[in-house]
């Protein structure tokens, strides 16, 4: 019986590996957390139709139901990868026809943007924070009370060549949109404000939730950056930005600002180029064979991709190239 | 004795040429300084700087003491040459006065003195200048010989990169090159004919008499000096127009400096001397970060000079400096290299639309009471945690503070004057002036080395005492209104930004405010030495990513030093560094404000 390692538990991950035990192949998950899931884990809802993550990951984990066939390894990482052999961060060296990589994305730290004061402010969160308020029902001030005007600032460490992201992290529009939603269901009497330097709508759906956000939940959307936050002398935040289409410095104060934090190129990748030969592209992101017709496979024979590892990308496609990565890498099998 | 050959004439033209060539380049750039560098001259010229000038000119135009300092192999090398042809010269001279008294003897006659007289029956002294001539000529043939290896290996030399030359300068060497081995073949068959010299012409006579023959010497011995006195006027003709026109025009330029003559924010005839005294000697070339970390290759201060000299100067050369400073604190001739790279580009600026100046009226949205004013920065309002520590500060020290940008203010400046526009920086001091004198603070406390530096150099404070805030912290610590609590078992490593270390001289006070709160852990290079962080906003030229390169490398530099805090004093230098670590970074004032009492 053939065996093959998918390093990453994630949706891509979890969702190759499942295809790949339907084939009759034995698989191996290296997983660095104490649970499969990945980031989706600390999701509250996905956009467009605010599908409770819950739902979708117990759906990824009934396809994965336990099979002897099957071995999770968790807490665990991979330091060399190769097509025949991986080596754990433990020492010990595992066998195998073919590896995946499914080893997603990190996320951009919004420290590094010190001028919107994530870490110095108090009521400064990320899009991530946010969702874990959502899952644990608790969206407040830190002083206490709830937030009468919410500031959302997009491509935080996207498309950003001060930090050294250039690339767009594709969701965070979406997700501000959503997100946006969500506070004024929760806050009806609140304002909130989107700040964007374009709004790219991509998938089926999300257009139109673009348009309801404005016409049903009065949602504002402002085009400009954030240039600088402060805080007012009563512990709200006072924004700097500049609205493009009036061409018009802009200064509003807020009680809470969500950034929208971007996909960074896992900080893995750079030992996958150094210790595997592994190819990664000038983002960071891992560079498949090419980019239609081997778009799971990488430059080394054997080792193949699946998810965000070599481009932002949302659950839904990410699931998709579990799959595809899974039958690239049976028919691969069927050669050899 | 005539004192004529026809072998003479490529020297006597050469040196014709060069000498009415440097005449009429120093009278032109004489007539063409201003009147207020004219009044320098008169005012200091008949002073104790002219003696001392005449000092430095020993020292540094013949013997090379400060290349000496920065490479000794190097500092061998150009004393040889320079010392060593000028020995040559003046005990020549000596020489001629030895055998024919005090007469006038024409320029041709002491450089060939051994062809016109080379026994002549005269034996007073004979073996002894003989010796000494030898043993001179043997010195600069040292150095040729270095100057070969350098061209072919620089690293021999301890020059990781050697200069690029452009063809008159490969002209101008190559002569040079042969001037001093041709000189020797030259005497060592007239030795070889005529007799006399001493180990090294007369033993390579002897050696070539008995080899050779007298009589086949007798053939070559015209072509010889032909070969010779052809190399030296070739090098003369190229001379003025090539590198070597530093070999005169730094005793000019040390004179002039000496008389406080300097270079200013628009071209002036004085920056002339300066640029023209540049030898390229390339010693620039390896501290400049540019090179060493990106590769690029073509705009160091050697390289800008030269194309300035040569009026080629592109925008792209001229805007690619991090004007860090590294390379004028090494520059051997001491050349204002950043006053020059800044006064080029303010000519080659695109004239602003100055209108765009008018929203200055009425922007004061300065807040607070007090004789203390704070002055953030731009950068420092967008590294907030320095802001809020320092407020924290004031607040510990119970200073009385007027913010005096906290809500947003005019840009000091600096950044307009270093991308050469200094007309439009002039507005921006005018109204920050204004602004201050309106205030009436006494003391002028910033967080940024960059405003700090235009407060200092170019603000008219008069009655307002500029601070870093490094000094400033320090100061409050020494007076006992700041109390810090020691942190056993902290570490920090300091990393000098630029324009408060090199550029406004302050290194102690960061470090003492350090040692109050933890231990200092020094990196590789530091004080005058240290690195830059990659993000000067000098340099329009370079892109993020090479920042960031410039920036990981620097940082990787602080965090082999084994320290948990990265610290600096500059809110850019913050910004640079911290996208190039993982490690935690910190401003001065983010550790001082940790432990505070």
């Amino acid at each position: 019986m053939k065996h093959v390692i998918v390093i990453g538990g994630g949706i891509a991950g979890m969702q190759c590996a499942s295809e790949l035990l339907r084939h009759g192949v034995a698989v191996t998950i290296i997983e660095k957390d104490k649970d499969l899931g990945g980031k989706i884990r600390n999701w509250h809802k996905l956009f467009p139709t605010f599908t409770p993550a819950d739902e979708v990951l117990a759906e990824m984990r009934h396809r994965l139901k336990v099979s002897s066939n099957l071995t999770v390894k968790t807490n665990c990482e991979a330091t060399k990868i190769t097509a025949k052999r991986v080596t754990l961060s433990s020492g010990e060296e595992l066998k195998c026809d073919a590896t995946v990589i499914a080893t997603g994305f990190t996320l951009f730290d919004a420290k590094i943007k010190e001028e919107y004061g994530y870490g110095i402010y108090d009521n400064v969160i990320t899009s991530a924070d946010l969702e874990q308020m959502f899952n644990e029902n608790n969206v407040r001030l830190k002083q206490g009370g709830t937030p009468r005007r919410i500031a959302i600032l997009h491509c935080v460490g996207s498309r950003d060549e001060k930090v050294c992201q250039r690339h767009c992290s594709k969701v965070c529009c979406v997700t501000g949109v959503k997100q946006a939603m969500e506070l004024k269901e929760m806050f009806p009497t609140a304002d909130v404000f989107n700040f964007y330097m374009d709004i790219r709508m991509f998938g089926p759906g999300y257009e139109e939730m673009y348009r309801e956000a404005q016409t049903k939940h009065n949602v504002h959307f402002v085009r400009g950056r954030i240039s600088e936050v402060s805080p007012t002398i009563d512990n709200r935040l006072q924004i700097k930005a500049e609205d493009t289409l009036t061409g018009r410095p802009l200064k509003i104060g807020v009680d809470m600002l969500v950034l929208l934090i971007g996909m960074k190129a896992n900080d893995l990748n750079q030992t996958l180029v150094e210790e595997c030969n592994l190819q990664a592209q000038p983002s960071g992101f891992m560079r498949a064979k090419d980019s239609f017709l081997h778009n799971v496979e990488s430059n080394v024979g054997g080792v193949f991709y699946a998810g965000a590892v070599t481009a932002p990308k949302n659950v839904g496609e990410s699931i998709n190239e579990g799959t595809s990565a899974a039958h690239a890498v049976v028919e691969w099998l069927e050669k050899r | 004795m005539t004192f004529f050959a026809n072998f003479c004439i490529p020297f006597i033209v050469g040196a014709l040429i060069m000498f009415a060539v440097i005449v009429i380049k120093y009278l032109s750039w004489l007539r063409n300084l201003p009147k207020k560098d004219w009044i320098l001259i008169i005012k200091n010229i008949f002073t104790w700087r002219t003696i001392t000038a005449v000092w430095e000119v020993v020292s540094e135009s013949l013997l090379h003491r400060r290349i000496f300092k920065v490479n000794p192999k190097l500092g061998y090398m150009h004393m040889s040459l320079a010392f060593g042809w000028f020995l040559l010269i003046a005990v020549g001279w000596a020489e001629t006065v030895a055998y024919l008294g005090f007469r006038w003897v024409p320029l041709q006659g002491h450089v060939f003195f051994k062809y016109f007289v080379p026994l002549n029956g005269i034996t007073a002294h004979k073996p002894l200048f003989d010796f000494v001539m030898d043993l001179l000529l043997l010195f600069v043939l040292s150095g040729v010989a270095m100057a070969w290896l350098k061209r072919a290996r620089s690293r021999a030399l301890g020059m990781k990169k050697t200069t690029n030359h452009i063809l008159f300068d490969r002209i101008a060497l190559s002569a040079l090159w042969f001037i001093f081995p041709l000189r020797l073949i030259a005497e060592s068959i007239t030795c070889a004919i005529y007799g006399g010299g001493s180990f090294l012409t007369g033993g390579i006579g002897i050696l070539l008499s008995k080899s050779i023959g007298v009589e086949a010497l007798n053939f070559v011995y015209e072509p010889a000096w032909w070969l010779y006195s052809t190399a030296l006027g070739v090098f003369f003709v190229a001379m003025p127009f090539s590198r070597y026109m530093h070999i005169f025009t730094e005793v000019p330029l040390i004179f002039l400096r000496h008389y406080k003559l300097r270079p200013e924010a628009k071209e002036k005839s004085y920056d002339n001397f300066e640029v023209e005294a540049c030898s390229r000697c390339g010693i620039c070339i390896d501290p400049c970060q540019l090179q060493s970390q990106l590769g690029i290759n073509e705009v160091q201060s050697v390289y800008f000079l030269r194309d300035r000299r040569y009026n080629m100067l592109q925008q792209k050369i001229a805007n690619n400096c991090l004007m860090c400073g590294r390379c004028e604190q090494i520059c051997p001739v001491g050349i204002n290299l950043n006053t020059l790279r800044l006064n080029s580009r303010s000519t080659m600026r695109n004239i602003p639309n100055e209108s765009r100046y008018n929203y200055l009226r009425g922007t004061d949205r300065s807040q607070g009471e007090g004789k203390v004013g704070y002055f953030a920065g731009c950068m420092t309002l967008l590294t907030p945690k320095t802001l809020s520590s320092m407020q924290r500060i004031f607040e510990a020290a119970h200073e009385s503070v007027w913010w005096a940008d906290k809500d947003g203010g005019v840009c000091c400046g600096r950044p307009l004057k270093l991308s050469g526009e200094v007309d439009s920086a002039q507005k921006m001091i005018d109204y920050n002036c204004a602004l201050f004198e309106k205030h009436q603070i006494k003391t002028l406390v910033t967080s940024c080395p960059i405003c700090l530096k235009v407060f200092r150099e170019e603000y008219n404070l008069e009655g307002i005492e500029v601070l870093h805030h490094s000094e400033y912290i320090l100061r409050l610590m020494k007076q006992g209104r700041l109390k810090v609590r020691y942190m056993r078992g902290s570490t920090f490593t300091y990393h000098d930004p630029c324009e408060l270390g090199r550029g406004s001289g302050i290194y102690d006070q960061p470090r003492a405010v350090i040692e109050a709160v933890g231990e200092l852990l020094e990196p590789k290079h530091n004080r005058k030495n240290a690195l830059c962080c990659g993000s000067s906003v000098a340099n329009t030229a370079i892109n993020d990513g090479q920042q960031l390169t410039i920036a990981s490398a620097v940082a990787s530099e602080l965090e082999a030093t084994g320290a948990e805090t990265i610290v600096t004093a500059c809110p850019l230098c913050k910004k640079a560094i911290t996208r190039g670590t993982q490690q935690q970074v910190a401003d001065l004032s983010e550790i001082v404000a940790q432990s505070l009492k």
